[in-house]
C-alpha cells in the first residue's frame, strides 16, 4: 500500500523539537534574553536569538529524555507545599499596556496561573488551566514541526516582532484562515476580530493568496475562508472557485449561519462546490445566543442546521464556551455531533477576551474556560460516550493550544473514541502533525501499529471485535483498485473518524510568547505575511482590549521599521 | 536443549513430519502442543512416544480450516500448555492427480489445508505474539513449491503460496520481533510422499546428490535448530532440506 502524498510534497520537519522557554542570555553580548530550549539528536541545546549579535545557542543537557523528565517533575508540589508553586517562566503580555514581560507560570491547588509584573502598570495574574496535571502532562507530547518551503520573513528583531512568519517560527501553516471580508451581519459581544465594514477583498486577490499559499506549502489539507461573515461578501463563490485546486484538501466557510438558514441556492452552490462549513453554533436557547452573540439566534440557527442537514454538507460546528453562560449546553454539541452524518467535528473554543467585542466581553481572568474545564464538561455531560481520558493534547500546535479526540465509526454508526484503543503514549506520529489523519507514510505506518495493537489486545479493549471489524472497513476503503485523489481521502476519513477537539486562542491575560512560536493556524495577508492567528489578534488588529487599543511600544517601533504595518491590511 | 522453556504448536502433528516434530521439539526441552484432524490413534501414538520419554506433549483435535476451533484451541493451549512462542505450520495433505482430472473441489481442500489453514492458525497465535512481541513461526513448504519438479499441480502451487505467506509475513509482523521462515523438504519415507508412484521416488533418487529419499526425522532436526535460539537473523528465508536436488 503506497501513501497518496508524493515525496515531493513533503514538507522537510524542523531540526529539533521546540519544548519551552526559558530565560538565557546572548553568549557574544551577555545580555539577557528569553531562549528556545530544543530537543535535537538525543540532547537538548537552548537557541537564542541575539536583535545585535545574530543566532547564537548552547548545549544545555546531554539527555533529552532525562531533561524532559526533570522538566516534568518540576512541576511536582512538594509535600506540605501551600501557595504558588513556581514551575517555569514564559513571556506573556501585561493585561493593561500589552508590553511583552515575564510570567512566572505557577501552580496552585491543580490550576496553574501566570503572574506577571510590569513596570508601568504593577502586578497581575491570569487563570490558564484549570488542571495542571494535563497542563504539565502536555508538555511530553511536544514533537518537531515540519517547515513550509518558504517563509514570508527572516527573523531579524525577534519573536513576534518579525511575524509574518520568520524562518524560526517552529510550525508550518496547518491552517490558513484567509479573512475575506471586514462586513458582517452581527455585532458579537465575544468577536475577537475588529470589524470596519470597510472593504471585501477582490478575487484576483484572493486567488494570490492562494498561490503563495501552495508555494508555501505545497498542499493544503485545509483553507477556511472567514471574515467578518464571509457570506456578506458578493463574491464568495468566485473566492472558493479560486480555492478549489488540487492542492487544497477541502475549503471551509466559517459563518454564523444567518445567510445559509434561508438561502438555498447558496446551499446548493456551496453543496456542488465539495464546500465545507464551520457553523458558529455556541448553544441552544435564546439565553445563550443573546449573551453570546447579541440576539436570539435559535430560529437561525436551527434554519442553517437544517439546510446543512437536507445538503448533506460536511459542517465542523464551532462552539465559543463561556463559563457560566454555555458551558450546560457543550453535551447537546456532542449529542449533535453523534446524531448527524453531516456534522463531522465540534470546536469548541475557549472564550478569547480580545477583539472588538471579546476584548470588552466582561470576565474574570482568574475565573474563566480553559481546555480542560470544556474536557470536564464533555465528561459530564455525554453519559460515558466521551471521557476526560480520551483527550490529547495536539502538539500539532503548541501542545497546550489545541486537545482533541478522534471517534472511530463503528459497523452500529455509533461511534467510539480512538483513545479507548490506541495507546497514545506509544503512537505519538497519529498526534505529529494534524488535526485530521492525512494519508503520509508516518500516519499510514502508525495505524498499522495501531491495527496490531488492537488484534493482539482484542479481548481487553472495549469492543475489540467491532473496533477489528470497523478498521478493515476503513482500510478497504481508503485503499481501494485504484488511486484517490487527496479530497477522496479526506472524505473517507471523514466518513470514518469524526473529531472533537478544542482550540483556545490567546488573549491579553493568557498570552504565552512560547504558544505563538509554535502556531500553525495562520492569517495569510494580501501582502504575502502569514501571521499566526493569537499575534495577528493581540498585536495587529489593535483591538486586543476592544475597539481603538493602542498598540503596544513594541509594535508601534516594529511598525515604524518600514518594511512592517501592523495593522490589517485594507 | 534448544527449546528449553519453549511452548510450540505443531499443526498436523499427529504423525508423518508433524509427529516427528512433536517428537524432536520435546526432546529439546519444548512443551509440545499439536492439532490433528483424523487418527485419534496417532495423536495418542505421538503423545504416549513423548512422554515415553519424559517430555510434554498434548494432543487437540481440531481442522485447520475451522477459525472458532482454532482461536478456541489456541485459547485452551494457551491455558493448559503455556503462552505459545512457536508455530509450526505443518498440516498438509497429499494428492497424485494430474490437472486434467482434478476437480475444484480437489484444488479448494489443498489450497484450504495448506494455505488457509496456516493463515488462520498463524491469526489465532499472532494475537500473543505480538502482545508479548516475541515469537518464530515455521511454515513448511516443500520443494515442490520452489522448484519445478513432477508433482501434483496443486500441491505445488500451495506450497509455493506458503513461501510467499512466509516473506510477506515475515516483513508484516518483524517489528514485533517475531521471525518467520519455511522450510523446504524434498521427498521424504514417510507422509504426502507415502502413495507418490514409484517411478517418481526412482527419478527423485536419481537426481538427488545423496542418492537417496529424506527421513522425517532428518527434517525435524533441522526444524528444531531452525526454531531455536541458534536463528536470530535468518528470516523471512525458505531453507531447502532436499538432500542436494
Amino acid at each position: 500500500m503506497d501513501c497518496c502524498e508524493p515525496a515531493s510534497t513533503r514538507r522537510p520537519d524542523r531540526p529539533h523539537t521546540f519544548l519551552h522557554h526559558a530565560p538565557s542570555s546572548c553568549v557574544t553580548c551577555g545580555d539577557p534574553i528569553e531562549g528556545r530550549v530544543v530537543l535535537r539528536a538525543g540532547a537538548v541545546a537552548t537557541l537564542v536569538h541575539c536583535p545585535k549579535c545574530g543566532a547564537t545557542e548552547h548545549a544545555t543537557h546531554a539527555s533529552a529524555d532525562a531533561y524532559l523528565q526533570d522538566f516534568l517533575a518540576r512541576a511536582e508540589i512538594p509535600a506540605g507545599h501551600t501557595g504558588d508553586h513556581p514551575w517555569k517562566t514564559t513571556t506573556s503580555t501585561c493585561p493593561t499596556c500589552l508590553a511583552l514581560i515575564e510570567a512566572k507560570v505557577v501552580i496552585n491547588d491543580n490550576r496553574v496561573y501566570f503572574t506577571k509584573q510590569c513596570i508601568t502598570c504593577g502586578p497581575s495574574r491570569a487563570l490558564v488551566s484549570e488542571d495542571a496535571a494535563y497542563y504539565v502532562r502536555a508538555y511530553a507530547f511536544a514533537r518537531s514541526g515540519t517547515e513550509p518551503f518558504k517563509f514570508s520573513g527572516k527573523v531579524e528583531h525577534g519573536c513576534p516582532t518579525d511575524c509574518g512568519t520568520c524562518n524560526d517560527h517552529e510550525q508550518h501553516t496547518c491552517l490558513p484562515i484567509i479573512e475575506v471580508t471586514d462586513h458582517c451581519n452581527l455585532e458579537c459581544p465575544i468577536c475577537i476580530v475588529d470589524n470596519q465594514y470597510s472593504w471585501h477583498m477582490a478575487p484576483d486577490k484572493f486567488g494570490e493568496i492562494i498561490d503563495q499559499l501552495i508555494a508555501a506549502e505545497g498542499q493544503c489539507e485545509s483553507i477556511a475562508i472567514s471574515g467578518g461573515e464571509p457570506t456578506s461578501h458578493p463574491d464568495l463563490l468566485a473566492l472558493i472557485d479560486h480555492a478549489n485546486r488540487p492542492e487544497v484538501g477541502r475549503v471551509l466557510v466559517i459563518t454564523n449561519g444567518l445567510r445559509l438558514g434561508k438561502d438555498r441556492k447558496l446551499a446548493e452552490a456551496l453543496k456542488q462546490r465539495g464546500t465545507y462549513v464551520g457553523l458558529q453554533l455556541d448553544g441552544f436557547d435564546a439565553a445563550t445566543h443573546t449573551v453570546v452573540r447579541g440576539r436570539d439566534l435559535t430560529e437561525e440557527k436551527t434554519a442553517a442546521l437544517a439546510m446543512l442537514r437536507e445538503f448533506q454538507i460536511p459542517t465542523q460546528l464551532i462552539f465559543v464556551a463561556v463559563k457560566g453562560v454555555n458551558d450546560h449546553q457543550i453535551g447537546q454539541a456532542i449529542d449533535l455531533l453523534f446524531k448527524e452524518d453531516f456534522v463531522i467535528s465540534v470546536n469548541f473554543q475557549p472564550v478569547a477576551h480580545t477583539g472588538h467585542g471579546g476584548g470588552v466581553f466582561q470576565h474574570d481572568p482568574l475565573d474563566r474556560m480553559t481546555i480542560p474545564g470544556v474536557i470536564n464538561a464533555i465528561d459530564a455531560q455525554s453519559g460515558g460516550r466521551v471521557r476526560k481520558a480520551d483527550f490529547y493534547p495536539l502538539p500539532c500546535s503548541h501542545p497546550q493550544c489545541v486537545s482533541l479526540t478522534y471517534l472511530l465509526r463503528m459497523p452500529d454508526g455509533d461511534y467510539l473514541p480512538f483513545p479507548r484503543f490506541v495507546d497514545y503514549g506509544k503512537h505519538t506520529d497519529l498526534l505529529k502533525s494534524s488535526a485530521t489523519l492525512p494519508a503520509t507514510p508516518e500516519v499510514h505506518d502508525a495505524m498499522l501499529d495501531v491495527i496490531h495493537d488492537a488484534f493482539a489486545r482484542s479481548d481487553e479493549i472495549e469492543r475489540g471485535d467491532d473496533v477489528l471489524a470497523a478498521l478493515r472497513d476503513t482500510l478497504r476503503e481508503m485503499f481501494p483498485d485504484r488511486k484517490l485523489t487527496q479530497q477522496e481521502q479526506i472524505r473517507i476519513g471523514e466518513r470514518r473518524a469524526k473529531s472533537i477537539f478544542m482550540h483556545a486562542y490567546m488573549d491579553r491575560h493568557d498570552f504565552d510568547l512560547e504558544r505563538l512560536r509554535k502556531c500553525c493556524h495562520h492569517y495569510p495577508q494580501a501582502d504575502g505575511r502569514v501571521m499566526p492567528a493569537c499575534g495577528f489578534n493581540m498585536f495587529h488588529r489593535g483591538a486586543a482590549k476592544g475597539p481603538e487599543t493602542k498598540l503596544p511600544a513594541w509594535a508601534v517601533a516594529a511598525a515604524e521599521d518600514g518594511r512592517k504595518h501592523l495593522r490589517v491590511v485594507t | 536443549m534448544l527449546l528449553a522453556g519453549r511452548v510450540v504448536l505443531v499443526t498436523g502433528g499427529s504423525r508423518g513430519l508433524g509427529g516427528a516434530m512433536v517428537k524432536a521439539f520435546a526432546r529439546e526441552g519444548a512443551r509440545v502442543a499439536f492439532n490433528y484432524s483424523s487418527s485419534d490413534a496417532d495423536a495418542l501414538a505421538t503423545v504416549s512416544a513423548v512422554e515415553a520419554k519424559g517430555g510434554v506433549a498434548r494432543a487437540y483435535k481440531c481442522s485447520v480450516i475451522d477459525r472458532t476451533g482454532l482461536r478456541a484451541m489456541v485459547r485452551l493451549v494457551e491455558d493448559e500448555v503455556g503462552p505459545i512462542d512457536t508455530l509450526v505450520n505443518n498440516a498438509g495433505v497429499g494428492q497424485v492427480l494430474p490437472l486434467a482430472l482434478m476437480e475444484e473441489e480437489d484444488w479448494d481442500r489443498m489450497m484450504d489445508i495448506h494455505v488457509k489453514g496456516a493463515f488462520l492458525t498463524t491469526q489465532a497465535v499472532l494475537r500473543g505474539m505480538i502482545k508479548r512481541k516475541r515469537g518464530t513461526i515455521l511454515n513448511v513448504s516443500s520443494l515442490a513449491g520452489v522448484r519445478m519438479v513432477k508433482a501434483p499441480v496443486h500441491y505445488c502451487t500451495a506450497k509455493a503460496a506458503l513461501r510467499g505467506f512466509t516473506e510477506a509475513l515475515a516483513k508484516e509482523i518483524g517489528k514485533y520481533g517475531i521471525v518467520v521462515n519455511a522450510i523446504a523438504p524434498g521427498l521424504l519415507d514417510e507422509g504426502v510422499a507415502d502413495n507418490i508412484p514409484a517411478a517418481n521416488k526412482a527419478d527423485y533418487e536419481a537426481n538427488c546428490a545423496l542418492g537417496r529419499t529424506g527421513t522425517c526425522a532428518e527434517v525435524a532436526e533441522l526444524a528444531a535448530l531452525l526454531l531455536s535460539a541458534r536463528n536470530t537473523y535468518m528470516n523471512g528465508a525458505t531453507i531447502l532440506a532436499d538432500g542436494g536436488i
